[in-house]
């Protein structure tokens, strides 16, 4: 009865009715998983711009000890340190719920995942208030 | 099937997502229902097409959550029709199913869904949880139709579905799970390699909506999961060259 | 042979009505070389084929009073069994004695099932509990006999595969708006289709009326009429699979008395009165409360178990109008061949039935239908196996 495909036949079909992109955004109806996917996204472009960023700026090396001494004083700015609260919290975001999707993902702790979303969020907002203070404190 | 007129009833309000063929785009109809305490979203669309317009067209069967027919968004929120509430609420949008092509106004059709399932040659009955004390004569074990009533909602909220053409889906990776567990004559091994693709299973994010949503508690997030272990755990003992295929 | 003198086009049969009895006979008039249109106004079994508990029925609950009923269905059992294979849980059924008088009615009963061909076999009462350990601990005594359990949609789904993977056309989300008739002969049907709007015309050979409780008003279309009364009766679905076996209870014919499996739920029906008006069923609460305590009597979880559904579905009941519960009339199927009944040539109503004869009404409709029309060509519909359900869907039909 099975038919023989070389590849698995997609399930979704036409391009009208598929939601797109767009469609992961849409809050209604979504649970934890789909909030905990959607963070994954955004935190994940956030973390690339600025891995993009963190490159520009270590090319001002190249342009000499006035340019980074210009690029430090607004490193120590309050906005900037703010950056780096969000930078921190998306990486821990990022990787807490990440090993959380490898684990899950290759069949370990599945029956779990919502209690361990919630748990390592947890730990990522402690984490994130701690660091938060101690980046405002000054080193 | 609605509530009669004597019995508690009150107003409700349906947004319903209209859309025919040659539409340039579908929108927005509303109608004023008269619905009860119990009174389910199919009641209210079927007495909105007797009574109010002829013209809408949805799918339904069974009333009870067996046929898989009437899937659609209720307030964006996937679910059977037949067997979600009106509540209190005073106002319901409807919409059809995400991810799959609309035929008319709630109608979608399900031949890309079949499609997915077809190679998987899942058959339909499986063995009953139920170990009974003794067997009636001449009937050799409990038997169960499987959870899946293909109704289509787990490939509405999976959001991979919504932005990839070319993902199988979780039913079809639940199916093909289900002929591992339990092959019933047919041959796990073909189907662990369709799925064991990266169109099929290593292309979820784990966002688990489709497990969230499924009526019929198939898990299918959970079959995910599983057909991924073992077809990593193959493959590593394929690399480390340890036993042979799966 | 199966076309008209002349050696023309083969005869276009149109079938009004997408149940189970529609499906069955589009795909028993394709078989036998007829082309064959059928049109529904919704999706496929949404009207009452659907609905129902999903019974695979052994005729036992027949067998003392309509026998004619009883045999019908223990022949269609296994017919299906074998045309279907893969689409059933075999887990045969019981009737139970819960009362001294249910126990008392049991040697009747057997003698009944034996008689109409119905394998039966009696259990004792730790026999029937060790079976089935749900079931009320104080039941007398119990009757085994091969009920089974269907998809009630699926498994009707199996013939429309198979007739549209045949070349039968199949129309989903049409509207029949006409009856169009000349000199008193139905030559075709006028229809909306629903998912644009357009209306058409299509021309017919002759076309049979399938449409089950709706019978009646569809005849009236076509200046014809037919004594089909719709009889609802309330079901209930709660969570959780509380037996495999399907369970009734052994007493002649009242409500509230089986309980089928289907995948996590269990089905409880089943009540009845009569109606004028299919469109509006209602589903009484005190009818449902009836489901939760008959059941509970059968298997005593039930009271407390969640409800996951409650509805009504129409069984097209034929025979006389004066019938007050609906249980009275025969449960056995008609075929009206309204040049008979009503002088109207080339059309012909099926009615009546159950979920279990469908292939039995569509051979006695094709029956008489090839017969109108001259066609000469046995039923195969016996010894074909069917399609998967999912062919609906998959199999493009070859041109």
């Amino acid at each position: 009865m099975a038919t023989t495909v070389d590849r698995p036949r997609p399930a979704a079909g036409g391009e009208e009715g598929r939601r797109g992109a767009t469609g992961w955004f849409d809050p209604r109806g979504r649970r934890m998983g789909g909030l905990a996917f959607i963070l994954n996204r955004l935190t994940g472009i956030g973390l690339v711009l600025y891995l993009y960023l963190h490159l520009v700026i270590l090319s001002m090396l190249a342009r000499g000890p006035e340019a980074w001494d210009q690029f430090v004083d607004i490193a120590l700015s309050p906005p900037f340190l703010a950056l780096d609260v969000l930078l921190l919290t998306g990486l821990l975001i990022h990787g807490l719920n990440g090993i959380r999707v490898g684990l899950v993902g290759l069949g370990f702790v599945a029956s779990r995942q919502r209690a361990m979303f919630i748990a390592l969020m947890v730990v990522a907002a402690l984490v994130a208030i701690a660091g938060a203070l101690r980046i405002f404190s000054g080193e | 099937m609605t509530a009669p007129a004597s019995e508690g009833h009150r107003t409700a309000r349906f947004r319903v997502l209209r859309r025919k063929a040659g539409d340039a785009a579908p929108h927005f109809d509303d109608f004023d229902v008269a619905v009860g305490p119990d009174s389910t979203v199919l009641e209210a669309l079927v007495a909105i097409r007797r009574d109010q317009d002829p013209s809408l067209t949805l799918r339904h069967s069974c009333f009870h959550a067996s046929c898989g027919t009437c899937g659609m968004r209720v307030d964006g929120q996937e679910g059977l029709a037949c067997v979600t509430k009106v509540g209190d609420a005073s106002e319901v949008t409807v919409e059809p199913l995400a991810n799959l092509p609309v035929v008319s106004d709630l109608v979608v059709a399900m031949d890309p869904f079949y499609d997915g399932l077809e190679p998987l040659g899942r058959p339909l009955v499986r063995s009953s949880e139920n170990i009974p004390g003794a067997l009636p004569d001449g009937v050799e074990a409990y038997t169960r139709y499987e959870d899946c009533i293909e109704c289509g909602i787990c490939l509405s909220a999976c959001p991979i579905a919504g932005s990839d053409p070319l993902y199988v889906g979780p039913a079809a990776i639940a199916a093909a799970w289900r002929v591992v567990e339990e092959p019933r004559g047919r041959e796990p091994g073909p189907v662990m390699r369709l799925m064991d693709d990266d169109q099929a299973a290593w292309r979820c994010h784990v966002a688990w909506e489709c497990s969230e949503a499924c009526p019929s508690g198939v898990d299918p997030a959970r079959a995910i999961m599983q057909v991924r272990r073992k077809a990593a755990g193959a493959r590593a003992r394929r690399l480390f060259g340890m036993g042979g295929r799966s | 042979m199966s076309q008209p003198q002349g050696g023309a086009a083969p005869f276009h049969v149109v079938i009004i009505g997408g149940g189970g009895t529609g499906g069955a006979l589009a795909h028993d008039l394709v078989l036998r070389g007829v082309r064959v249109t059928l049109v529904e106004r919704g999706e496929v079994t949404s009207g009452t084929t659907g609905r129902h508990h999903g019974l695979l029925h052994s005729g036992a609950r027949y067998a003392v009073k309509d026998k004619e009923s009883a045999v019908e269905c223990i022949e269609e059992n296994m017919i299906l069994r074998r045309i279907c294979p893969g689409s059933f849980e075999l887990n045969d059924g019981l009737f139970v004695a819960i009362s001294d008088e249910d126990a008392d009615y049991e040697p009747a009963f057997y003698e009944a099932c034996l008689e109409s061909g119905i394998p039966a076999r009696r259990l004792t009462a730790a026999e029937t509990l060790s079976l089935e350990p749900n079931l009320n601990p104080d039941l007398k005594l119990s009757v085994q006999i091969p009920d089974g359990t269907m998809d009630a949609m699926r498994m009707p789904l199996r013939f429309f595969a198979t007739a549209k993977a045949n070349g039968a056309v199949i129309r989903p989300w049409t509207l029949v708006t006409e009856v169009l008739a000349r000199d008193r002969t139905v030559y075709g049907i006028r229809v909306r289709d629903l998912t644009s709007g357009r209306e058409e015309e299509i021309a017919a050979d002759l076309v049979v009326n399938a449409t089950g409780p709706w019978a009646e008003i569809v005849a009236r279309m076509a200046a014809c009429d037919v004594p089909v009364q719709p009889s609802p009766g309330v079901l209930l679905a709660i969570r959780g699979r509380v037996c495999d076996m399907v369970i009734n209870r052994l007493h002649p014919s009242g409500d509230g008395d089986i309980i089928v499996p289907q995948r996590g739920l269990s089905v409880v029906g089943t009540s009845s009165w009569v109606v004028e008006d299919p469109e509006d069923l209602g589903v009484p609460e005190d009818h449902v409360e009836m489901m939760y305590a008959n059941g509970s009597a059968l298997v005593p979880m039930v009271r407390h178990a969640e409800r996951r559904a409650a509805w009504s579905a129409a069984r097209p009941l034929i025979g006389s109008r004066e019938a007050s519960t609906g249980r009275e009339l025969s449960r056995t199927f008609k075929c009206f061949d309204h040049r008979e009944t009503d002088g109207v040539e080339g059309f012909v109503t099926i009615s009546g039935g159950k979920g279990t004869t469908l292939r039995a009404m569509a051979e006695k409709t094709a029956d008489v239908v090839c017969a109108k029309l001259g066609v000469d060509a046995p039923c195969r519909t016996r010894d074909t196996v069917l399609l998967p359900h999912d062919a609906f869907y998959t199999v493009v039909p070859a041109a």
